[in-house]
C-alpha cells in the first residue's frame, strides 16, 4: 500500500493505524499540500513515521499546488504545523529524491497489480502521475481515497475539502479507469471519536496513542464548533477500510466531480439517489458499523503498547 | 368562519399537478383566485391544454391565463416518458370548458394580486417562470405574497440529472430569481416527495370512492406509476401534491430551515438546489425545506379529497 497524504491531524493518525495492518503494507508514503503546505505535510509525514517505528518507509515530496486552482489549506483546522500545534521532533531524515508522481509510478510496477494506493489528501499527486503515465491505472489493484460526499460538504455546502482543494485532478483519477473507491463525508462523518473516546485512546500508555488524542483537541474543538458529536475520523477509517472492508456498506455509483459550478465546483456528483444513471466508474461506501470501527481503532492503537 | 387563504395554482399538468389540485381544489381551507400554466412537463401548448381539461373535470371555475413558451433563458426540456405525449396521458377527460385568458400568466397572477384585500399564496409545481416573471415585472406586489408553497429541488440529489430536480432544472434562472427574492418558501423537493409514496394499494382505495373524479385519479396514479415502476419505486411519488399537502396540512411534514441557492452553472449541477444545513456560510434561512412526510397520512388526506368531489366535479361557493 502507498499512501498519499497532506499530514494533517487525522492523516497523522491513519499513518500511525498503518502499522499493523492486517491485509496491508506500508511500502511509500507521499505528501501533498493541502491541510498545510507541502513542507510541512513532507516533515510530518516523516515525522509521524518515526513516532510510528517507520523510518525504513520511504516519502516522496509531492505537488507544492494543485494542478489547476489556487492552493487553500485547513490551519483553522489543523493548527499551524499541521498536527494540532504538539510540538514533535524535527525528523532524523530528509524525504527520497524521486517526487512522488513518479515514486507512485515506481511502486506500482514494482507491485505489478497488486498495489492499493490510499488517497486522503488532495488528488494532485495522482493527478500529475496520471498525465505522466497513462498505463499507471492498469499497474495498480485499486485506489481508495478520502474525499468527496454523495450528499453535502464541509468547505462548501457542495464540496468536500479534498476534492475542492484540486476538483480537476480528482476528475481525473475518478475516469482513469481503473478501481476506485470513494469513501466521503457520508461514511467518514459517522466514523467520529467522541472527546470521551479520544481520552480513553490517550490513557491506552503508548506513546502514539497519547500523540492521537493530544494532536486531536484542536480538531475536536473545531467540530464542536459545528454541533458534531466528536471528531470525524476521515483519514483513519479510509485506510480501515482499505484494509478490511467487512463492517461497512458500499454501492457501485457513477461519480463525476463538477469543475466548473459557481455553487458547486468540487462536488462529487453521484448517480446513487437520482432517476438519472452515469457511467459506474466508482465504489461509494456508504455506512459504517461506528462500534465496529472504533474497535479496530483501538486493538491496532493498542499493538503499541506490545 | 374561517376565513379562507386565496391562492393561485401555478403548473404544468402533468399527473401529480393534477392531483395536486383535486386536493387543493377539495380543500375549504382554500379559496382559488386563478390557475396558470408553465412549459414543463410538455410544451405550453399541451400543458394550457390539460390545465383546462382538469379544471373542467374537478368544476374549478376561475380564470386560466398561458405562460410563456420556453423558460426565462433556458431552451425547454420536456419529459413525454414521465407524463406521455400528450403530458397527461391515461384517463380520458373532459375538453376545457373556458379559453385561457387573453392575459399572460404573470399578468394575471399580478391582477390576482392587485384584487386581493389580503396576501396571496403562490403554489408553483412546475417550473418557476411564471413566479419569476411576476417579481421581475410587479416588484412591487411583492408584499401581497403571503407564502410560496413549491415543488422543486432536492437538497440531498436530484433526479433528472445527478444534481437537480426536474422543475428547477428547467428554468434556473427563474428559480435563482424566486429563492432570492426573500418571500418566505416553503419547499417541496425530492427530500421529501420521493418519501410521499402512493402505492397501488391506495390506487385502489381511491378508486373504489366511485366518483369520476376518484376514478380519474386512479387512473392518473396507474399510469404515473408505470414510469416509476420501471426504475423499482415501490409506489407513486406524487410531488407536487406534497406542496398543497404542506399548506392544508402541516403537521404531516417535518420542516428544516436553512439557506439554499441555486446553482445556474456547471457541467453536472445545473439546477440543483444547493442547501447549507450545516451553517457552513453563515447566511440566514431562506427557505423552510420539507424533509419527511407521514406517509399514511398524506394518502389519507388524498383519498378523502378525492371522495368529496361527486358528479360533476365540484362546484362550491
Amino acid at each position: 500500500m502507498l499512501l498519499d497524504c497532506d499530514t494533517g491531524v487525522d492523516d497523522a493518525i491513519a499513518i500511525l493505524l498503518s502499522k499493523h495492518l492486517t491485509n496491508l503494507e506500508l511500502v511509500g508514503v507521499t505528501s501533498v499540500a493541502g491541510n498545510v503546505e507541502i513542507e510541512k505535510t513532507t516533515r510530518n509525514a516523516l515525522c509521524v513515521l518515526e513516532l510510528a517505528g517507520m523510518e525504513h518507509v520511504p516519502v516522496y515530496r509531492g505537488a507544492a499546488k494543485p494542478m489547476m486552482c489556487e492552493p487553500i489549506t485547513a490551519y483553522y483546522v489543523h493548527g499551524q504545523n499541521g498536527l494540532g500545534d504538539l510540538s514533535v521532533p524535527e525528523p532524523k531524515r530528509a524525504p527520497a529524491s524521486l517526487p512522488a508522481w513518479d515514486a507512485i509510478y515506481e511502486t506500482a510496477k514494482r507491485y505489478a497489480g497488486e498495489l492499493t494506493i490510499v488517497a486522503i489528501g488532495p488528488l494532485t499527486n495522482l493527478g500529475l502521475a496520471l498525465a505522466k503515465y497513462k498505463e499507471l491505472p492498469k499497474l495498480i489493484s485499486r485506489i481508495v481515497l478520502m474525499g468527496g460526499a454523495a450528499v453535502g460538504g464541509n468547505v462548501t455546502p457542495s464540496a468536500e475539502f479534498n476534492i475542492y482543494a484540486d476538483p480537476e485532478a480528482a476528475d481525473m483519477v475518478f475516469t482513469c479507469g481503473a478501481e476506485v473507491v470513494m469513501c466521503g463525508l457520508d461514511v467518514t462523518m459517522r466514523a467520529f471519536l467522541t472527546p470521551e473516546e479520544l481520552d480513553e485512546l490517550g490513557e491506552l500508555g503508548a506513546p502514539q496513542a497519547k500523540f492521537a488524542r493530544d494532536a486531536a483537541q484542536g480538531v475536536l474543538a473545531f467540530s464542536k464548533g459545528y454541533g458534531l458529536p466528536g471528531m470525524s475520523m476521515h483519514d483513519p477509517v479510509t485506510l480501515l477500510y482499505a484494509d478490511d472492508d467487512s463492517y461497512f456498506t458500499a454501492k457501485r455509483a457513477g461519480v463525476r466531480v463538477e469543475t466548473k459550478g459557481k455553487l458547486t465546483r468540487g462536488k462529487t456528483v453521484t448517480d446513487l439517489y437520482s432517476d438519472k444513471q452515469m457511467e459506474k466508474n466508482a465504489v461509494v461506501v456508504t455506512g459504517i458499523d461506528r462500534e465496529a470501527f472504533k474497535r479496530r481503532l483501538f486493538e491496532l492503537m493498542t499493538q503499541y503498547g506490545k | 368562519m374561517m376565513r379562507k387563504i386565496p391562492v393561485v395554482l401555478d403548473g404544468d399538468p402533468g399527473h401529480d399537478d393534477a392531483i395536486a389540485w383535486v386536493l387543493a381544489n377539495a380543500s375549504p381551507m382554500l379559496a382559488i383566485k386563478a390557475v396558470t400554466s408553465v412549459c414543463g412537463n410538455q410544451t405550453i401548448e399541451k400543458t394550457t391544454y390539460n390545465a383546462g381539461r382538469i379544471m373542467t373535470l374537478i368544476g374549478l371555475d376561475v380564470p386560466l391565463a398561458a405562460g410563456r413558451v420556453k423558460p426565462l433563458v433556458a431552451d425547454p426540456i420536456i419529459a413525454p416518458t414521465v407524463h406521455g405525449q400528450s403530458g397527461l396521458d391515461g384517463p380520458a377527460l373532459p375538453e376545457p370548458k373556458q379559453k385561457p385568458a387573453d392575459i399572460d400568466a404573470c399578468t394575471l397572477m399580478a391582477r390576482v394580486l392587485e384584487e386581493s384585500s389580503e396576501p396571496v399564496v403562490l403554489i408553483p409545481t412546475g417550473p418557476l417562470t411564471n413566479v419569476a416573471a411576476l417579481l421581475l415585472l410587479y416588484p412591487h406586489l411583492k408584499s401581497k405574497i403571503r407564502h410560496i408553497y413549491m415543488m422543486g429541488g432536492g437538497i440531498a440529489y436530484g433526479n433528472w440529472t445527478c444534481a437537480a430536480e426536474f422543475n428547477i432544472l428547467v428554468d434556473p434562472e427563474a428559480a435563482d430569481v424566486v429563492f432570492r427574492s426573500g418571500l418566505p418558501i416553503t419547499m417541496a423537493g425530492l427530500d421529501v416527495t420521493e418519501k410521499a409514496l402512493v402505492f397501488p394499494e391506495d390506487f385502489e382505495r381511491i378508486r373504489a370512492l366511485g366518483n369520476p373524479v376518484a376514478k380519474v385519479v386512479a387512473e392518473w396514479l396507474d399510469f404515473f406509476y408505470g414510469f416509476h415502476r420501471s426504475l423499482g419505486y415501490p409506489g407513486a411519488p406524487v410531488h407536487d401534491a406534497v406542496a398543497v399537502a404542506a399548506l392544508v396540512k402541516p403537521e404531516l411534514m417535518t420542516f428544516q430551515e436553512m439557506y439554499v441557492e441555486i446553482e445556474t452553472t456547471g457541467d453536472y449541477c445545473r439546477g440543483a438546489t444547493v442547501g447549507d444545513p450545516m451553517g457552513l456560510l453563515k447566511k440566514p434561512a431562506n427557505v423552510r425545506c420539507i424533509m419527511d412526510i407521514d406517509r399514511k397520512g398524506f394518502v389519507d388526506l388524498l383519498a378523502q379529497a378525492a371522495e368529496t368531489y361527486s358528479e360533476g366535479g365540484n362546484e362550491r361557493a
